[in-house]
């Protein structure tokens, strides 16, 4: 009886390289692609610095950013944004604060509560939200909601005007951050409650059920079981949102009244308040040369805060869910 | 005695807490119905302001009424039972009254504007008073068509491949282009018609015409496009792809036979999303395209028209027949986006999506 020995399988490299000419040119392809994804950004990022090079040099990066002013018919023109930074950062944060509620309803609304075809049904609407160009939204908050919310802002204002908060000394309601945030959060919402959505259906099931027949109610399980699972996630979709807010243009152009010269630290319903995109927007057709340089600059500094903000976001969303590698 | 220690067979979806009694149930409804009634009866009696009564008298009345009936089914914890579902719902059904209020007056004041020669003729003779019997967004819609084709055309190829290198091949810079692009998908709108101003028109390169306003759409269509294709090649099963290859196909064959087919339903789904990210991007398109009356079909030279900068540019004259006619370029827009959307969800649930799951 011959004796039985075990094959041995030769050790052998993977090829890595493409042998074919056709994968040659098929790998040749996808890579090149891929690469120009970084070259583009690498040009937005060289192109827009370039051209905003003049004005920080002018003006001095902490100057520019954070200094107020912005006049083109002076002699020696000066440009800064600190009113239109802080401005977008307000709108951003109101747009948030009254997002999240929202979204975060819906989301529990569509995973924990209703029955199927109406879950279905929400999702879609959502969807159907987020699709919406922020154009139509803008042009219904500049003809529809702006009337609206001005009433709003001045019910707050009789109500609780003695906070500083909903000071108005200017006797009008409209074109406010009040209502720039609003508008914000109608667009953010469609975002932050699809990322809360899908941490929300990611979460195992047996942590609820366990919690549930421990005698845990609806209530305690949303706080103590569902919120804390999900917490990074909607940090992450908040964030996400946040990015999306400041980079919002059109429709914050049509909803408030830009002011130049002196930051708006907190009077949400008094109708001044700045927006670096807007800013842009409303300065670019007739601009000077110099005027330019100074809205790219802007830009660069736009792009900047959006980036960090982002990737931070894209981190904790992915830290948020280790199910998806 | 012996006691019988067999277990007990337990039914598969045990969840005993979801058995609720009709007495509940009928409570459950009361509490829900009763204030809103009340409230609807003292608006008509009192003519108060809806919003602020909203919030001062219905709210508290269902708060309420829902923190009497958890008491009353589950106890004392009962009572935040109650306040969390009038506050899912309160909330959610304010988001739905959100939409219902765009798509509505999209709607309304758009079909007051809309009619044939709306929507095929231009506005050579168009004043900003001038009103609505002539004039429409004909030109508006071959410029939305072409600009946005043109993106398409050069973005959708460029993001597939960034796609197929992200999961088909063992490149290095993957995790690199993944995040790049997740950084893209960021990018604000108005950043990117600054790049392409600040490198094709500022430099003196070309004047305002619609290709620069296509290649200002394209960092932000690659992303959306890339990521969702990047999706739907990564739900092809890793067998089919190894059974492929294992045959001895090359690389490029078991792609375009079996990975591509099977993916097909997705990547359309990417690329319809795309267009419709960015069908309806306004700022980048008023950086670089310039407005126009006259139909132009030229994508090289001469101001275009596309309907976001349309809608923009009567918005900002400010009449109210221009305005209107805003909201008619709102109308045409929103169709054309319901259309991708519909269109997408169809791609997206064909039989081989499906199948997949």
């Amino acid at each position: 009886m011959s004796e039985l020995t075990e094959v041995v399988p030769p050790k052998r490299k993977l090829k890595v390289k493409a042998s074919s000419t056709p994968d040659r040119i098929f790998y040749g392809i996808a890579t090149a692609a891929a690469y120009s994804t970084i070259i583009l950004v690498i040009a937005i990022m060289f192109f827009l610095s370039l051209r905003a090079w003049p004005t920080f040099e002018k003006f001095g990066f902490v100057n520019f950013i954070f200094g107020s002013g912005w006049d083109n018919t002076l002699e020696s023109p000066s440009f800064a944004i600190g009113p239109m930074l802080y401005g977008s950062f307000l709108i951003a944060a109101l747009g948030v604060i009254l997002a999240v509620p929202m979204a975060i309803s819906i989301a529990y609304f569509i995973e924990f509560m209703a029955p199927k075809p109406l879950a279905k049904t929400t999702a879609l609407l959502v969807d159907l939200l987020a699709a919406i160009p922020s154009v139509v939204i803008g042009l219904w908050g500049l003809s529809i909601f702006s009337p609206v919310g001005a009433h709003w802002g001045e019910m707050l204002h009789d109500a609780f005007g003695f906070l500083p908060m909903f000071e108005n000394d200017a006797d009008n309601f409209l074109r406010t951050p009040f209502i720039a945030g609003f508008i914000v959060a109608v667009m953010i919402v469609p975002i932050i409650a699809s990322i809360t959505r899908e941490i929300f259906s990611q979460i195992d099931q047996d942590l609820i059920k366990a919690s549930l027949a421990l005698g845990g109610n609806r209530e305690s399980t949303f706080r103590k079981v569902i919120l804390p699972t999900a917490a990074g996630g909607i940090v992450g979709g908040v964030l996400l949102a946040l990015g999306r807010a400041l980079g919002e243009t059109v429709a914050i152009f049509f909803v408030l009244n830009l002011v130049f010269d002196e930051v708006n630290w907190f009077r949400i319903v008094l109708p001044e308040g700045g927006a670096i995109a807007s800013l842009i927007l409303s300065k670019f057709a007739e601009a000077t040369a110099d005027e330019v340089s100074a809205l790219l600059a802007a830009g660069v500094v736009l792009f900047a805060f959006t980036l960090l903000i982002n990737s931070i976001a894209s981190f904790i969303v992915v830290k948020a869910q280790p199910w998806r590698k | 005695m012996a006691v019988d220690l067999t277990p007990v067979e337990r039914p598969k979806s045990a969840a005993p807490w979801t058995k609720i009694s009709a007495q509940s149930k009928t409570l459950m409804f009361l509490a829900s119905t009763v204030p809103a009634v009340i409230y609807l009866a003292l608006l008509v009696v009192n003519n108060f302001d809806f919003m602020s009564s909203l919030l001062v008298v219905f709210l508290p009345m269902q708060t309420v009424a829902s923190a009497l009936v958890g008491l009353k089914i589950y106890g004392r914890r009962g009572i935040l039972d109650g306040l969390l579902v009038v506050a899912t719902l309160f909330l959610g059904s304010f988001v739905f009254v959100l939409l219902v209020s765009v798509l509505w007056s999209v709607v309304q004041a758009g079909f007051a504007t809309l009619s044939p020669q709306f929507i095929y003729q231009n506005d050579v003779y168009v004043t900003p008073t001038t009103g609505l019997e002539i004039g429409g967004v004909g030109h508006a819609i071959l410029g939305t068509l072409l600009v946005v084709g043109l993106s398409t055309i050069i973005t959708v190829p460029l993001a597939l491949a960034t796609a197929v290198y992200l999961t088909e091949t063992r490149g290095k810079s993957r995790g690199l282009i993944r995040t790049l692009l997740q950084a893209m998908s960021g990018l604000p709108s108005v950043v990117t018609g600054l790049f392409i101003y600040s490198m094709l028109i500022l430099s003196g390169f070309t004047s305002y015409a619609g290709w620069t306003g296509s290649l200002a759409l394209i960092p932000l269509m690659l992303p959306t496009v890339s990521r969702v294709a990047e999706e739907a090649l990564r739900l092809v099963p890793a067998e089919l792809r190894n059974g492929a290859l294992g045959l001895g196909a090359s690389a490029w064959s078991a792609f375009s036979m079996v990975t591509l087919p099977a993916a097909k339903s997705g990547l359309v789904t990417a690329v319809l999303l795309g267009v419709a990210r960015i069908i309806g991007e306004t700022a980048p398109l008023l950086l670089t395209t310039s407005l126009a009356n006259k139909t132009n079909l030229n994508l090289v030279e001469g101001g275009i028209s596309t309907l976001p900068t349309y809608l923009y540019g009567y918005v900002s004259l400010g009449y109210d027949t221009s305005i209107q006619r805003a909201w008619g370029a709102a109308l045409v827009l929103l169709m054309l986006v319901g259309i991708l959307f519909v269109a997408a969800r169809v791609a997206s649930s064909t039989k081989s999506a499906k199948k997949r799951k």
